[in-house]
């Protein structure tokens, strides 16, 4: 018996619009959510503006949010997560679990869309000599979503301002020593935003980004990149960093300032390590419970992605947002639409059979 | 630095600020510098780049950084290596690291630079025959003896020049015979905005005997049509 639910797994930007698009028109929806709460990364991290547009991360994600709750045909699970699935597109038993509850169910649905995700990059894994889990003044661009978000950017070892503020770019991505050969896509843009943001809370305050090359592709270009150098005076500096050293309060960093053809070693206030995407532990336990097929980097694999950029391996499993690779919020967003229609039309289709 | 020093002064870091500080307050500095890609086109289309280890792309790097040791480097050094011809204006920011160029060398040259005055040695010839005349240098002014920066080939050229201009003939064979001169009121209107604009000035910081007898000329000259010159000292 063919069933009319779509079951989505996942609270963050993709999940949340392809269940509001789904519930516009007319689909019945189980939105399941591993944390308490929904609004995925953006909210779990607590990000300050968007990239791009500069937009409240919390007050957009709330907008989503509420599309969702107190809607009649989203069912939504928080502190829920998949254990289980059998069957085939139309007709899918996925077994839920609710944390705590020790309580499971079987809900049936007749297309399933896995929207879970990425986790940021560990520096710890870093390759090069970075040092974050022992200068309390490296952090991540995570880490700096954070700081803004409270509205200043102040050494964490000290709470004073700083007086030069990095970026190294490329943390964990382009780099076959630890085996992500891929770029993070958004890692350039948000370092820009936060570049430009730090240079508003501490105008004092010198900022350079150290870049293999700067991807700001479309309008991230004219939005992010050429204002942040030229109404924000950041400091482009083509050459990444190798190493940091404590040196008394500050850091010293060594890298190669290859505009300039010379070694560099500079002193720093904080270091902000622009660490890339990687699949999130949700994303490589549900590919290994629907049964869909990874990647070599354990996101999940989109065997047609130049136009299909939301098939799985598994036909009536479909995925949108960074669970399928690195992605930015506008790519998750256009993934989402398209996940809901398919998603609608196989149900509908199953349904008419 | 330490390449630099034998050829020029090192000065105090305020100093170098304070030079820095001339070139950002230059009206025309905002629309000369945006911001640097590294793209490389400015050197790709300099014809200097090829002859001289010199990069427009660093120029306009440094200024951007506002490396300040960098720049004083530069100012004394790899501004006289540029053509000003302007390739680099094909910059796709619309930077123009030869119109930085330009801004370095009149504050080194309104500074009184030792460097400027020694790279700009070699043109006193010409620009007393330029200013003077207030028409370009004709090819039969050419003599072995006449302009230094003309290179050593230039006897060998002068020697049979009017050859070798029919030999690879220039649109016009202009000669100082030929529609060179001009007006007496053009000239005296030169020699007023040259004097108006600060050029003399200019010209006093670097070759303080060129200023003079350039000065001479000129001011005979505008006094015999009724200028004050007590007006410009």
């Amino acid at each position: 018996m063919a069933s009319d639910n779509v079951l989505i797994v996942g609270g963050g930007p993709a999940g949340l619009e392809a269940a509001r698009l789904l519930s516009d028109i007319g689909v019945k929806v189980t939105l399941v959510e591993k944390r308490p709460f929904l609004g995925g990364t953006p909210i779990a991290e607590r990000y300050a503006a968007l990239t791009h547009g500069f937009h409240d991360a919390e007050t957009m994600m709330n907008g989503m949010i509420e599309a969702v709750t107190n809607n009649s045909l989203v069912d939504v699970r928080l502190n829920s997560s998949v254990t289980a699935s059998e069957g085939e597109a139309g007709s899918f038993k996925v077994t839920l679990a609710q944390a705590g509850s020790g309580s499971s169910e079987v809900v049936e649905a007749g297309a399933v869309i896995i929207a879970t995700g990425f986790q940021h990059f560990d520096p710890g894994r870093e390759t090069q000599v970075y040092s974050y889990y022992e200068y309390p003044d490296v952090i991540t661009i995570a880490d700096a979503e954070g700081m803004l978000k409270d509205g200043h950017f102040r050494k964490p070892s000290n709470g004073e301002i700083p007086e030069r503020v990095c970026f190294i770019q490329c943390v964990g991505s382009r780099d076959r020593q630890i085996g992500n050969e891929y770029c993070s896509k958004v890692c350039c843009g948000i370092s820009s935003k936060q570049a430009i943001e730090v240079r508003k809370v501490s105008p004092e305050t010198k900022v350079f980004i150290f870049y293999i090359d700067m991807r700001m592709y479309g309008y991230w270009e004219n939005e992010l990149y050429w204002p942040a150098q030229e109404k924000h005076r950041v400091q482009y500096v083509k050459g990444i960093v190798t190493e940091i050293v404590k040196k008394g309060d500050r850091l010293m960093i060594r890298g190669e300032d290859t505009t300039m053809g010379r070694p560099m070693e500079v002193p720093m206030d904080i270091v902000v390590l622009a660490v890339g995407m990687e699949a999130s532990h949700g994303t490589r336990q549900m590919a290994q419970t629907f049964g869909v097929k990874q990647n070599k980097y354990h996101f999940i694999d989109v065997p047609h992605d130049a136009l299909n950029p939301v098939a799985t391996s598994v036909p009536g499993i479909f995925v949108a947002g960074a669970a399928a690779g690195p992605k930015d919020l506008d790519d998750s967003i256009g993934m989402a639409g398209t996940a809901a229609i398919k998603a609608a039309g196989l149900v509908r289709k199953m349904a008419m059979a | 630095m330490g390449l630099f020093v034998d050829k020029y002064p090192d000065v105090a870091y305020e100093e170098k600020l304070r030079l820095w500080e001339e070139v950002k307050a230059d009206e025309r500095f905002p629309s000369y510098l945006y911001g640097c890609y590294e793209c490389g086109i400015c050197v790709a289309a300099c014809p200097s780049a090829r002859f001289y280890d010199f990069s427009p792309r660093k120029i306009a790097q440094a200024a951007a950084r506002e490396d300040i040791e960098l720049i004083y480097e530069q100012m004394n050094d790899d501004v006289w290596n540029c053509s000003q011809c302007f390739s680099c204006n094909r910059c796709p920011r619309q930077n123009s690291p030869g119109g930085l160029i330009t801004i370095l060398r009149e504050v080194a040259v309104n500074n009184g630079l030792k460097s400027a005055q020694q790279a700009l040695e070699g043109y006193s010839r010409i620009v007393y025959k330029i200013m003077g005349t207030g028409t370009q240098v004709s090819p039969d002014m050419l003599q072995p003896d006449a302009f230094p920066d003309w290179g050593p080939d230039v006897k060998r050229v002068s020697d049979e020049l009017d050859l070798w201009r029919r030999a690879l003939p220039p649109e016009t064979l202009h000669t100082t015979k030929t529609g060179w001169h001009v007006s007496e009121q053009t000239l005296i209107e030169l020699y007023l905005i040259w004097y108006n604009t600060g050029v003399m000035d200019m010209i006093a910081n670097v070759d303080e005997g060129l200023n003079l007898i350039l000065s001479d000329v000129m001011e005979e000259m505008l006094e015999e049509a009724g200028y004050d010159m007590d007006e410009y000292y």
